[in-house]
């Protein structure tokens, strides 16, 4: 049961009618009162039975995050009674679900469209809430209202910011690759073809026992290995819930992990993510060739950090287990964490790295260089010096896997997925892959 | 793709949308209860106790229960051991507890001014024996026509003086002295006038057909002070010397009729409350309903990355760990120098020493107590050397770059 304005001015219009009424007030209450329920009772039972009607849902599935979907419920009116009210479409507070609520009028046996738009303010899934139907008599005095399931689930996916950078890496990759428009000299180390020499061309890239067959100069071009096996691992563990300016390691990492994916893609490398803490959250593994991309971006899109300390064996294990013998680049997207690594993971390293090349990638976070600068009375110095501490703490580890043979990349939020890409191309034109 | 759902947020609710366990609801409902319940039960407890042990007596001149020193409840107690008292509050119920008493019955008549006239009639003409102590003249006129009150003899300190009967009335020659001072009255022929004074008697009893009427000038022998002093307490018993003793002390008269502003309001107003109470129904209905319940939603944890660093800088500060802070300082100066100078991570500090002092060319001996000091670090004195240190390593860091 609901109420409007209007009942509630009729009341207030009968309140004045008996404050005036004089002596005769006793009876004046009684016919007010009486002639008050009396409409409201009619209002509420001629109102259209918000219970009969059929929903049925449509719209958009997935989303960037910062984009707006639209999803709309259908109210279908099966009753003999017009429906006259307003709707609204639940949704969770961060989907930012707008309008709120709408007028609505679906006349009897007929249908109408209601569209609601989302602009969800965090990654994930976001599920219907229900669809709350408010339907008013024909006075305008009272009514009734339901709160009918509707399900429907969005999935918000990781922004991918850093795509941006991915034209000027893929133009760094095709020139490693020979295919660069300044025709510079394909670098790698696979037997690609044979061409002919034009001038500029290294001479000592001349393949003189072609050239002797043949009428010109020959030239062998290289290009880089292709088909290599790339596995990114996510950490969702404890230390990726720490926020970073605004936002959780977890989405830096994500956004870097997307980056290498598109890159390594178009590279003709094949790519499986895993996402893991204690256990495998999320996994995509490569299905021949093309980009992989949509399918890690969708296994992104759920993923939270969990509040558990990661278990670097059963990593070790799962990554050795599960992911055939060959060899592979083994990206892992963690922190420095000192005191996790050095109990966790170091000790395991030798197992992975005798078959795989590793290369752990870590967001920096400003503030605490901005702390180690602090300056300027004893205070400042004190948080100046547990910066520095941790500083220290990170370069200790990185030293010690860089001992081990494990590439690092250790960079600002804004420079992970660059730094990651970077660090990816070099080790494809060094032929470490 | 076989990404695995992942695990599902604690309070997540389920796409159903099921309502919670009524169980559930229940213990949520006595949780946020109980408190406030143990408040009040334990506020209640506590003024029981107190009002138990506190018996409240009522207070008043002459009152019956009143123990303080103008009250008669002393009397009344001497009384009730050998004869039955009947405290009584109005002349209503003076009257019935005269009529179920039996023929030996006194009644004591106190502040009667505080009776209505026919209500004074009513009682004069029952057929008792009357005790009036200190009576108006309205009551004087309906119990004893011909008494007169003639003056008053009112002393400071009452107790001073006690007359003497100088009567031939039993009650009072046997009770003697009594200080009676107070109404003087005269005794008109047949009245037996005792205790007298100048301008008249302080006891007068009159007869009438079959009863007496015996008028006491003052309550004062009466009280609890004065009971226990020279023949108050004897006077007292002998003027109430009977089987039944009706005692009455009407209350102060009740004001009645008059009209409150509630009765003065219009009939209409007061019953504009009815729809007024509606209408605010009404409004709180239609402003509060809601469209559908709230949607809960899992929030992810919110905390800043750098925040074990700040909680190392806190302990460094309340503990004034300088020492500690000081090694952070120096050792975060050496990683970052010691790559720049060429020489290798894990050099012998000798080696830093000497190159830092060739390339700014400082005195090697204070290079090395600022950057590999003995105990005790000369730099962890206090906070002021602290803050010496952290700028020479600036300003080497500076000079070296």
């Amino acid at each position: 049961m609901v109420v409007t304005g209007r009942a509630v001015l009729l009341a207030l219009a009968a309140t004045v009618a008996v404050a005036l009424s004089g002596l005769i007030g006793a009876e004046v209450t009684a016919v007010a009162m009486g002639v008050l329920v009396a409409l409201l009772a009619v209002d509420v039972v001629l109102a259209a039975s918000p219970k009969a009607m059929r929903l049925s849902r449509e719209g958009d599935t997935s989303l960037r995050l910062g984009d707006s979907a639209t999803v709309s419920v259908t109210v279908a009116n099966p009753t003999r009674r017009n429906l006259r009210g307003s709707v609204r479409d639940a949704w969770p507070p961060s989907a930012r679900a707008a309008p709120r609520r709408q007028p609505l009028r679906v006349a009897a046996g007929e249908r109408r469209r209601v569209r609601t738009t989302l602009t969800p303010t965090r990654r994930g899934d976001a599920r219907a809430a229900g669809v709350t139907l408010r339907s008013v008599g024909p006075l305008g005095l009272a009514g009734r209202q339901r709160t009918l399931p509707a399900p429907w689930t969005v999935r918000t996916l990781p922004p991918f910011h850093s795509r941006r950078h991915l034209p000027g890496k893929l133009s760094r990759l095709r020139e490693l690759e020979g295919q660069h428009t300044a025709m510079v000299r394909g670098q790698g180390s696979e037997f690609d073809s044979l061409r002919d020499y034009v001038p500029g061309d290294d001479v000592r890239s001349i393949d003189w026992r072609a050239t002797a067959r043949g009428e010109g100069v020959v030239v062998r071009t290289w290009r880089p290995e292709r088909d290599r096996r790339i596995l990114i691992v996510l950490d969702t563990g404890r230390t990726s819930a720490g926020r970073v300016g605004d936002t959780p390691r977890l989405d830096h990492a994500m956004d870097a992990a997307l980056l290498l994916a598109a890159l390594a893609g178009k590279a003709g490398d094949r790519v499986d993510f895993m996402a893991y803490d204690r256990r495998t959250r999320a996994q995509v593994r490569s299905s021949g060739k093309g980009s992989q991309v949509g399918r890690i971006v969708e296994a992104m899109a759920p993923l939270e950090a969990e509040l558990v300390e990661s278990d670097p064996a059963g990593l070790v294990g799962t990554v050795l287990g599960t992911q055939g013998r060959t060899r592979r680049l083994v990206v892992l997207l963690t922190d420095l964490n000192a005191a996790a690594l050095e109990e966790g993971l170091l000790p395991r390293l030798p197992a992975l790295t005798s078959r795989h090349l590793l290369l752990v990638a870590a967001v920096r976070d400003p503030a605490v260089d901005r702390m180690a600068a602090e300056r300027g009375g004893a205070d400042a110095l004190y948080r100046a010096a547990a910066a520095e501490r941790t500083l220290g703490e990170r370069r200790r580890v990185t030293a010690e896997l860089r001992r081990m043979g494990v590439e690092v990349v250790d960079a600002d939020p804004e420079h992970i997925a660059p730094a990651l890409a970077d660090a990816y191309i070099n080790l494809k034109a060094r032929g470490r892959l | 793709m076989t990404a695995e759902a992942p695990a599902a947020p604690p309070q997540a609710p389920p796409p159903d949308r099921t309502p919670p366990p009524e169980g559930s609801r229940a213990l949520r409902v006595w949780r946020s209860v109980r408190v406030p319940a143990a408040v009040v039960a334990a506020l209640v407890t506590v003024s029981v106790l107190l009002s138990l042990g506190a018996e409240r007596f009522p207070t008043g001149h002459l009152e019956p229960e009143s123990v303080s020193p103008d009250g008669t409840r002393a009397l009344v107690n001497v009384l009730e051991q050998d004869r039955d008292v009947h405290v009584t509050r109005s002349s209503a119920a003076a009257e019935e507890a005269v009529a179920a008493a039996g023929d030996d019955t006194v009644l004591a008549v106190f502040l009667d001014h505080r009776l209505l006239p026919e209500e004074l009639d009513s009682l004069a003409a029952l057929d008792v024996d009357t005790v009036l102590v200190r009576p108006s003249t309205r009551s004087l006129e309906a119990f004893a026509p011909g008494v007169e009150m003639t003056g008053r003899e009112e002393s400071e300190g009452f107790l001073e003086t006690a007359p003497s009967p100088g009567c031939d009335l039993p009650a009072a020659e046997a009770a003697g002295d009594a200080h009676v001072a107070g109404e003087l009255y005269t005794a008109p022929s047949g009245a037996v006038g005792c205790y007298p004074a100048e301008d008249g008697h302080a006891l007068v009893r009159v007869r009438g057909d079959g009863t007496t009427t015996t008028v006491l000038g003052t309550g004062r022998p009466l009280t609890n002070t004065a009971l226990d002093t020279a023949g108050n307490a004897a006077l007292a018993l002998n003027l109430l010397a009977a089987e039944d003793v009706v005692w009455l002390r009407p209350d102060p008269p009740q004001q009645e009729g008059g009209a409150g502003l509630w009765e003065l309001l219009p009939s209409g107003l007061r019953w504009s409350l009815v729809p007024l109470v509606a209408t605010l129904a009404l409004l709180a209905l239609w402003r509060g309903r809601r469209m559908g319940a709230l949607v809960s939603e899992s929030l992810p944890v919110v905390v800043r990355a750098s925040e074990t660093t700040e909680g190392r800088a806190g302990l460094y500060q309340s503990r004034k760990a300088r020492d500690r802070a000081a090694a952070a300082l120096r050792s975060g100066f050496l990683e970052r120098t010691v790559p720049k100078l060429g020489l290798s991570a894990d050099a012998a500090p000798e080696a830093v020493v000497a190159a830092v002092a060739e390339r700014t060319g400082d005195d090697p001996g204070h290079l090395r107590s600022l950057l590999h000091p003995g105990r005790p670090d000369p730099y962890a004195g206090d906070d002021d050397s602290l803050v010496r240190l952290a700028d020479e390593l600036d300003e080497r860091a500076r000079r070296l770059r």
